[in-house]
């Protein structure tokens, strides 16, 4: 029996979750608004993945983990697939989504788009905000499947996302 | 009949543990349990030896002693359970099953966001859950 789950709902907790963080509850510090959503994420991710992987063999290496998160468990998130999977088989993974779906609804501002660097960066800097989350979630997950690792993420061009997954050795 | 329940974290942490009899042998019981987790060790660690293919999370019988049974099962985040029974003819099916249902009372009760991760669970719904799952346990082969 699948509990469904509004997808505007949680289009909105998490804008508005990091609008507090970084608003409100530590607006001069942003690594610490950043630290802070990363470690919801954690928490996430960490319980998501032992409800994912009942009934599952158990992993034999990372790449089965990795390759775990990419499909099954983005799959449960986002309804999709990571679009892209690549390795430099030292234990660093990098993971495409095309169109990733916390970022599908969102545009710079076109107003002060063909101005100065500044305000590009400046946005560039409050979408990454969004970001810290996801980040967390792979890394809650991975953490609890017995890989340590360090994730970032970086957006190529808007609705695409990659996420960056450094295993510690 | 089941005689005690098990979940040890992937430290070796007990998080959660039952014994279900009236006499006073839980210590014997909690002995057993922690003997069983060398065995858990030992399976995992050589797949090949203990003929146990394809990584499944169900273990199997870990080691039968004179008046009880002990079966185990490892999940993927290293979280162990153990359960010792004193049934000598228990059919796998059946152990499979109650560790299927003692899995996702476990996932139900960690995903709670009061619960510490590592930490002992408290829960007494889980405990419950538990207990209704071992209340249970066998009556479908007998019915």
């Amino acid at each position: 029996m699948g509990r469904e789950v509004s997808e505007s709902c949680i289009d909105g907790l998490l804008t508005e979750m990091v609008s507090s963080y970084c608003n409100r509850f530590y607006s001069n510090t942003p690594e610490l608004a950043a630290r802070r959503i990363e470690a919801i994420g954690y928490q996430v991710g960490h319980q998501l993945s032992e409800r994912y992987t009942m009934e599952r063999p158990r992993f034999t290496d990372h790449l089965e983990a990795i390759k775990f998160i990419c499909k099954d468990f983005w799959s449960e998130l986002f309804k999709k697939q990571i679009d892209n999977l690549k390795t430099n088989h030292r234990g660093t993974f990098v993971l495409q989504d095309n169109k990733f779906r916390w970022l599908s609804r969102m545009s710079g501002d076109p107003s002060v788009e063909n101005g100065t660097q500044d305000p590009e960066s400046k946005a560039a800097q409050a979408m990454s905000m969004y970001l810290y989350f996801p980040c967390g979630i792979i890394r809650g997950a991975l953490s609890n499947l017995g890989i340590p690792c360090a994730v970032s993420a970086d957006i190529s061009s808007l609705p695409a996302c990659s996420f960056v997954i450094r295993i510690k050795v | 009949m089941i005689v005690c329940v098990a979940v040890v974290g992937h430290q070796n942490n007990p998080l959660y543990i039952q014994s279900f009899t009236e006499a006073d042998d839980a210590l014997k019981l909690h002995h057993i349990v922690h003997c069983s987790l060398d065995v858990v060790d030992e399976r995992v660690n050589n797949p090949k030896k203990s003929g146990l293919t394809l990584n499944e999370t169900f273990l199997g019988l870990l080691y039968p002693t004179e008046n009880y049974k002990v079966y185990g099962y490892l999940t993927n985040t290293k979280v162990k359970f153990i359960l010792v029974t004193t049934d000598l003819d228990v059919r796998d099916a059946d152990v499979r099953n109650f560790f299927r249902r003692f899995h996702a009372a476990y996932v139900d009760a960690v995903s709670n966001p009061f619960h510490v991760p590592g930490k002992k669970i408290t829960s007494r719904t889980f405990a419950e859950r538990v207990s209704n799952i071992v209340k249970s346990f066998g009556l479908s082969s007998a019915g």
